[in-house]
Parts: structure tokens; C-alpha cells; sequence
């Protein structure tokens, strides 16, 4: 069959070369009888061959077809306009919506700036102060930033007192007293349960110290975690903290002052606390042998102690009658007190 | 078959420049326009269908889907498809009326008469052959393009055109046999 369709391709150039149908079967008897009307097929397929257009239908389409080239130019022409515009357009709309999520992010920055622990907006506080720390570059400024927020905690930390909110918080400061189980960190107590993770062993008076825990809403911190801060942390400004605890921690402020008044401020406090017992003893002894004023601050001071303590605590007014009792009689009494469980911060107080 | 004789066609298309479409145009008007007018036998319908091939051409550039290799093969394989979109749509073609662009093959009036009816005849019966049928005796006859070309516009080997003219060839001797024609 493939023979068959050579020999018609070769009849087929013999035909286009001028020659005629007898001629080229005249080499092929055996296939000219099949041949025939396929050979004869083929020159009317070629008599149906058109000649060129004219001129006038080639130039006719000529026309046509370059009109509609025009056409195409001027749509391409409206549409690069047209994306132009368009882009725009969408430079204005990204910028009216960064314009927009920059004031809203400013308001939202602004409302979390007075939250506290517990809130809603506390993490967006956090956060922001986490990105002005990254974003401050001079290392005076930022380590001035970084006391400031350690002393915004404390301020928190004292607004959940004044509420009388739990939330859990965390905190820097140093360690000024070691009482039995109650610490006192920058000025706030700090309950050491059995379930406190205490992470440093070397934690005594004067040590830095971060404190994470539960504000109790009576004016303590439950501590879920203590441990010594490492060196590039920064402490709480302890001037602005004495200045809080005027204000806030008007009782606990005083028995420091009390406990300074017959030396020279902090040292003082220092020394006194170091042994926790003895220092109750020389509280006891200097309100007992102090001067009349001594005496009546601390008296006043023990009156309000003893009662925040006990609202707090939900203790009943016999509690604060013995107090009273305590710090106008024996001082062996207020030593047990202190000696033995929660009530202990009465006895510290005291 | 040629590639871009001018590499800068395509670029020229792209851009809608007018030069470089008219030349276009110029160089292969006539080879589309007898394609599709050996195909169809109404002068009309085949000058729309040919200028219209041009016109795909502009618009499928613009989408950079035209032409990738060769210009003349995408030319002729769009008319190609245009024809056989038109005969779809015309399902069954009526009997047109004889062109004067039909060769004369005759000096006196019996022998001109005798042609046009031998060539209404032909016509018809090329109008019942398959569309490939009809698309590689087109090429062949029409066009006048030798095997191997038509094998690279069929996209087949050339045994595979031999063949498929063999089948063509005897199929239109069949119709013309049969008198299958209007």
C-alpha cells in the first residue's frame, strides 16, 4: 500500500511537470487501472486552484485589517492609561489605610497605656514598651527606659492593690526583708509558699530580684517564681518606689522610717533585716525606748497595718485588739505572733 | 516552512506598527485568501474570512498567543479553522454561484460552459470530503505546496500525507462517480 501511494506522489510531480495521465500509467500497467481515477481526481482538484485576489480585494483588506491595528492602538493606549490610574488609585487607598492603622494603632498604644495586669489592652502596654526598648538605640536612654517599666510595674502592681484585683504579675526589686515565708520586694510583700519556685539559692537581703506571681488583692503578691536577676536587668528607681510607697504604702513606708529613725535610711533598714528575729526584737525594743513620737507613730502605724491586714486577711477585729495589745505591752508576744503562720505579717508589722 | 523572515515581525506586531503590518500582509494576503477561497467557493465569504485570519493574527499577538515559530503555518492553520468554523455553521453549503476568478478554460462559450459545470461539479463533490480531506488537497492542489510542506502544516510524516491524499484523491473520484453533488 505504501508502494502504491509513491507511485501516485511520483505520478502526481510527473502531472504537475506538464506530462498527462497515459504517459506516467505507461510505466505502471500493473497499477493503472487503479491509478486512473485517482490520477484524474487529482487534476480536478488542481483545476479548482484559485488565482491571486485582485488588487482591489487586497487592498480592500489591506484597509480592514489596518483599521482594526488603529482600532487595537487606541484601546491599548485607553488601557495603559487606564492601569496607570488604576495603580494609582490603589497607592491612594494603601496609603489612606496605613494612614489609618497608624491612628488607630496610636489610640490603641494611648488606651493601653493605662492598663494594668488583668486588662484586655495589658499585652498590647507590653508589647509597645518591648518595641520602644528594641527601637531605642543610645544605651543611656535605654536602660533609662527599662527602669522606667520596672517601676510601671510597681505602679501596676500597687493600682491592682488599691482595686483589690488578683492578676498574675511579675515584678523586679530588691530583697529588703526575709521574714519567715514573707519576703519584702521593692516594698511589696511577697508570700514564699511551698509551690514557690525558688530558682537561685543565694537570695538573701539586698539581692535583685525578679518576682513572678498573683497579686492577692490585699495588698501581697502570691510568688510562683523567684529568681536573682541577671546582670543586664534593671531594678525598679528605688527613689520613685519610696515616693510610691508614701503614697500608696503610706503603713509599710512608715515602719521603714521608723525602723531608720534612729540611723541613717537604707543601710539602717538593711541591717536591721538582716536577722529577721533580733530585727523584731530591736523594733520592739526601739518603739519600746524610742521617743514619745516614736512611740505613737508606731502606734498608729500598727493600728493601720493591723487593720489593712486584717480586712485583707478577713481576719475578725480580735486580731487587731491583740495587735494593739501586742505593741502596747509585751514585745515577747509579738515575736511568737510572728513566729507562726499567715499571721506572721502582723507580727512583721508589728 | 518558513520561520519570521524578519525576526522584527513579531515585534512589529506586538507594537501595532503599521509598516510592519502591511508588510505582513502584502507577503501573505494572497496565500491565505486562495486557501480559503479553493475551500469555500463564495468570493465574499472568503475575502471576510481571509482578512479576518489577519485580524486573529493582531489580536492573539496582543495576548501573546500568536504565531511561535512559524507565521505562514499559523496564517494558513487559522484559516483553516475559520473554514471549517463557517462550514459547520453552514452545515450543508448550497450550490454558489460560479465566480469570475474560475480559470477559463475554453475560448468559445460551449467550452466555457463545459468548464464551469465540470467545475461546479468538482466543487461539489470536494464538498462532501471530510474536512482533512478537503484541508490537505487544499494544500496540496490549491496551494500547490509539495508533500513535504504539507506535512509540516498537517503536523504528520510525510507517509502518513501520502496516504491521507491517496484516501482524498479516491474519495472526491468516488463523489464525482456517484454524482453525489447538487
Amino acid at each position: 500500500m505504501n508502494n502504491l501511494h509513491e507511485i501516485l506522489e511520483i505520478c502526481l510531480q510527473d502531472i504537475e511537470q506538464g506530462a498527462d495521465i497515459d504517459t506516467v500509467l505507461f510505466r505502471y500497467p500493473e497499477l493503472a487501472h487503479e491509478l486512473r481515477p485517482i490520477l484524474e481526481a487529482s487534476v480536478n482538484a488542481r483545476s479548482m486552484a484559485i488565482p491571486a485576489p485582485s488588487a482591489e480585494v487586497v487592498r480592500r483588506n489591506r484597509v480592514k485589517v489596518l483599521q482594526r491595528a488603529a482600532q487595537l492602538r487606541a484601546a491599548k493606549t485607553r488601557s495603559s492609561k487606564r492601569v496607570w490610574f488604576t495603580s494609582l488609585r490603589r497607592a491612594a487607598v494603601t496609603l489612606a489605610v496605613v494612614a489609618t492603622l497608624f491612628v488607630s494603632g496610636t489610640r490603641l498604644v494611648g488606651a493601653a497605656s493605662t492598663t494594668v495586669p488583668g486588662d484586655n489592652l495589658y499585652p498590647v502596654k507590653r508589647t509597645w514598651e518591648d518595641v520602644l526598648v528594641l527601637f531605642t538605640f543610645n544605651m543611656q536612654q535605654r536602660e533609662a527606659l527599662e527602669v522606667e517599666h520596672e517601676n510601671e510595674r510597681l505602679h501596676e502592681l500597687r493600682e491592682l492593690f488599691a482595686e483589690g484585683r488578683f492578676a498574675e504579675v511579675e515584678f523586679a526589686g530588691q530583697v529588703t526583708s526575709q521574714n519567715g515565708n514573707i519576703w519584702i520586694v521593692s516594698g511589696i510583700p511577697v508570700i514564699i509558699s511551698n509551690q514557690t519556685e525558688i530558682r537561685d539559692q543565694g537570695i538573701v537581703i539586698n539581692s535583685a530580684v525578679r518576682v513572678k506571681g498573683h497579686a492577692q488583692g490585699d495588698g501581697v503578691v502570691l510568688a510562683e517564681r523567684v529568681r536573682l536577676l541577671s546582670s543586664d536587668e534593671k531594678l525598679p528607681d528605688l527613689d520613685d518606689e519610696h515616693e510610691d510607697d508614701k503614697e500608696d504604702h503610706e503603713g509599710e513606708d512608715r515602719q521603714e522610717q521608723d525602723n531608720s529613725g534612729k540611723g541613717s535610711g537604707d543601710e539602717k533598714l538593711s541591717d536591721e533585716t538582716q536577722t529577721p528575729e533580733p530585727e523584731s526584737e530591736s523594733k520592739d525594743d526601739s518603739s519600746n525606748s524610742g521617743s514619745g513620737s516614736d512611740n505613737s507613730d508606731s502606734g498608729s502605724d500598727d493600728d493601720s497595718d493591723s487593720g489593712k491586714d486584717d480586712s485583707d486577711n478577713s481576719n475578725d477585729d480580735d486580731g487587731r485588739e491583740d495587735n494593739k495589745d501586742d505593741s502596747g505591752h509585751d514585745s515577747n508576744d509579738s515575736s511568737d505572733d510572728s513566729g507562726g503562720g499567715d499571721s506572721s505579717s502582723d507580727g512583721e508589722d508589728d | 516552512m518558513s520561520v519570521y523572515d524578519d525576526p522584527r515581525a513579531l515585534d512589529g506586531l506586538r507594537s501595532l506598527d503599521s509598516q510592519a503590518i502591511g508588510a505582513i500582509y502584502d507577503k501573505y494576503f494572497s496565500e491565505v485568501y486562495r486557501y480559503v477561497r479553493y475551500r469555500i467557493s463564495d468570493d465574499v465569504t472568503a475575502e471576510d474570512i481571509a482578512s479576518d485570519v489577519f485580524m486573529r493574527l493582531l489580536e492573539a499577538v496582543q495576548k501573546r498567543q500568536g504565531p511561535q515559530s512559524s507565521l505562514k503555518g499559523w496564517l494558513i492553520a487559522t484559516a483553516a479553522h475559520a473554514v471549517n468554523d463557517h462550514l459547520r455553521r453552514q452545515y450543508r453549503r448550497p450550490v454558489e454561484v460560479l465566480s469570475e476568478s474560475l480559470p477559463d478554460h475554453g475560448a468559445n462559450v460551449h467550452s466555457e460552459v463545459d468548464a464551469r459545470e465540470r467545475n461546479r461539479m468538482v466543487q461539489s463533490a470536494y464538498a462532501q470530503l471530510t474536512s482533512e480531506q478537503q484541508h490537505v488537497l487544499a494544500l496540496r492542489f490549491g496551494q500547490g505546496y509539495s508533500v513535504e510542506e504539507t506535512a509540516l502544516h498537517l503536523k504528520k510524516n510525510i507517509n502518513a500525507v501520502k496516504a491521507l491524499q491517496f484516501r482524498a484523491l479516491a474519495s472526491l473520484q468516488r463523489q464525482i462517480a456517484e454524482g453525489n453533488y447538487e
